[in-house]
């Protein structure tokens, strides 16, 4: 009997080497406990947890939440217990977990972020940080760092400076240079970009004539913003040598593969869940069928291959005949 | 509050076996889902997956269940919801649950009165059937906006409530609020309500002056249903033995929290919501 290879499906990330390149986004799979009825952990690459603070945070006035065509609207402001309770009371729960878990850390300067990393990068239960530089949702200057190249550097490289462990840091949409804000978080030494987050929005109740939510703006997620995320990949792809998480609206297989075509080493998976806990694991699978079919052996033949080249005249001269 | 049976909520893929319309634009599907009906109590939900997968889930209270079967009965109200009602017998569709907190009825009083208003009552057929099963005196106070929309009120007048209705075009009952007929009964020992947001907070300021404690349950836009996104929050009173884990001392200067619907609730305590 011929053994027929599995594909391998592991990613590495800076440090961090995971069985699968599925990442659950931040904020949308609670710290992986919340799905461990409806989904198998061990068939995920990583849990991102919700992003923490300094100080805690109440989170935005409800509405929260909208559906919309295609997608969904947030606006949850980054409610959290802040890192002195979240280190006592909730990391110790992360511990044997049956997936990677992923730190995120967010603030509102440069010190906080580099001391929330420092303190949260200090646990064992902790294999990776995200650096949420791209919050659409909180007041005032909350996504300052991602859209300005300066900011990104001088914050990624003071987390840098507090830990040795895989610096993932999520860039925004919402910016008209996001191949220059990648190199910024690449020379300031981030080990792999999260591409992207949510995309500003506003929904509007034509009865109340009121914005519908709470926090009057949010953050579009879902297939609404693929195409906008896919072009995000591949021009951060075309800037940067480091990784790339892929994320914004994928559900299916052919999704996460747009993404690795366009670019992405691995994909983010959020508001997929919210509509079938299993699309992650039917992901995995389908990958590893697609590599298969095509007689590919490792996911990272897939990586930035999306043929983007000019036809040339014959091609399109055979076209036409 | 009575709590999800976790060991049991998982996703399941079951298959319409029936189809009512059961008011103008109400529909109830009938599901044979022997785990779920056996773990569901009152005031638990499901989160139920649109066939087309291309939206998100849509919690749906689950309205009856017996040893095989349960029953999911809504709105429709938007795109996923019109997807859902459009299911037949036959039709396959995945949902995940039971979930959420649902009402306590641990300690079954001699007389109970729920409070239910439009589609509000998917969430209390099951605890009027606990509570009767347990020998409590039952009166279902039962608004809609008119009387096509009194959905099964006669039914749980034959499982032995006492039913009074009440309508917003007078074509039955009273003509108004149902919180109206609240107002004019005695305090009763358990209160139960389940309904839109205005009649939740009326029913809340009369338990207040009555000088009971209400269980409602709320509705809200989920996202995840189970807790992970905090989409669906509502603030709660700091010290409520629902609120989430938080610090104690310094909450901003706040002394609510946002406690989520669907993770804590959906049922809460009408004196420890700050809303």
């Amino acid at each position: 009997m011929t053994a027929i290879a599995m594909p391998d499906l592991s990613v590495r990330l800076g440090k961090l080497e995971l069985p699968y390149p599925t990442l659950m986004g931040s904020g949308c799979y609670g710290s992986g406990d919340e799905f461990a009825s409806f989904a198998d952990l061990r068939k995920i690459g990583a849990v991102v947890l919700k992003s923490v603070t300094r100080e805690p945070r109440l989170g935005n006035p409800t509405p929260r939440l909208v559906h919309v065509a295609a997608g969904m609207l947030n606006a949850i402001g980054l409610q959290n217990p802040g890192i002195d309770w979240y280190l006592e009371h909730d990391v110790p729960k992360f511990a044997g977990r049956p997936c990677v878990l992923i730190g995120s850390v967010a603030g509102f300067s440069i010190d906080d972020y580099a001391y929330v990393c420092e303190r949260l990068a200090s646990r064992d239960e902790i294999a990776a940080i995200e650096v949420n530089i791209s919050c659409p949702n909180v007041a005032s200057e909350g996504e300052t760092f991602a859209c300005d190249p300066r900011l990104t550097e001088k914050v990624v490289r003071a987390v840098r400076s507090t830990t040795d462990k895989t610096l993932i840091v999520k860039l925004s949409p919402n910016v008209t240079d996001i191949a220059g804000i990648a190199r910024a978080a690449e020379a300031a030494g981030a080990d792999a970009l999260a591409v992207v987050n949510t995309v500003r929005g506003m929904a509007i109740d034509v009865e109340t004539w009121r914005p519908r939510l709470g926090n009057v703006t949010g953050g579009l997620s879902g297939p609404a913003i693929r195409p906008i995320a896919v072009l995000a990949v591949y021009e951060v792809a075309r800037a940067v040598k480091i990784p790339i998480v892929g994320q914004g609206g994928i559900e299916t297989v052919s999704d996460a593969l747009e993404f690795l075509l366009a670019g992405a080493s691995a994909i983010g998976i959020g508001t997929a869940n919210f509509t079938d806990p299993r699309v992650p694991e039917r992901i995995v699978a389908g990958l590893s069928d697609y590599l298969q079919r095509r007689g590919l052996s490792t996911i990272a033949e897939l990586t930035g291959k999306a043929n983007v080249g000019r036809l040339s005249a014959a091609q399109i001269e055979g076209d036409a005949g | 509050m009575q709590p999800a049976l976790d060991h049991n909520a998982r996703v399941h893929v079951t298959s319409v076996i029936d189809r009512r319309v059961v008011a103008p634009g109400v529909i109830s599907l009938g599901f044979r889902a022997p785990e779920l009906a056996r773990a569901a109590r009152g005031g638990h939900y499901v989160m139920a997956v649109p066939p087309t997968g291309e939206a998100a889930a849509v919690a749906l209270g689950i309205y009856e269940a017996d040893d095989n079967r349960i029953s999911l009965l809504f709105f429709l109200t938007g795109k996923r919801t019109r997807e859902l009602g459009a299911l037949r017998p036959g039709d396959e569709l995945s949902m995940f649950g039971p979930l959420g907190n649902g009402f306590d009825l641990t300690k079954p009083p001699k007389r109970a009165t729920i409070v239910a208003g439009g589609v509000g009552i998917a969430s209390v057929l099951l605890a009027a059937e606990e509570l009767l099963r347990a020998g409590s005196r039952v009166e279902l106070l039962y608004g809609a906006r008119s009387s096509a929309y009194l959905v099964d009120a006669k039914r749980f007048a034959r499982l032995g409530c006492d039913v009074a209705v009440s309508t917003d075009d007078g074509s039955a009952g009273h003509h108004g609020f149902v919180t109206q007929l609240l107002e004019q009964r005695k305090p009763p020992e358990l209160l139960l309500a389940c309904g839109p947001s205005p009649m939740l907070r009326a029913v809340a300021a009369s338990a207040a002056r009555m000088g009971v404690r209400a269980q409602l349950s709320l509705e809200e836009t989920f996202a995840c249903g189970v807790g992970g996104c905090w989409g669906c929050v509502v603030p709660l009173s700091a010290e409520s033995a629902q609120a989430p884990s938080f610090p104690p001392g310094d909450r901003g200067g706040s002394d609510v929290v946002y406690a989520r619907i669907c993770k804590e609730g959906p049922v809460f305590w009408s004196d420890e919501l700050r809303w």
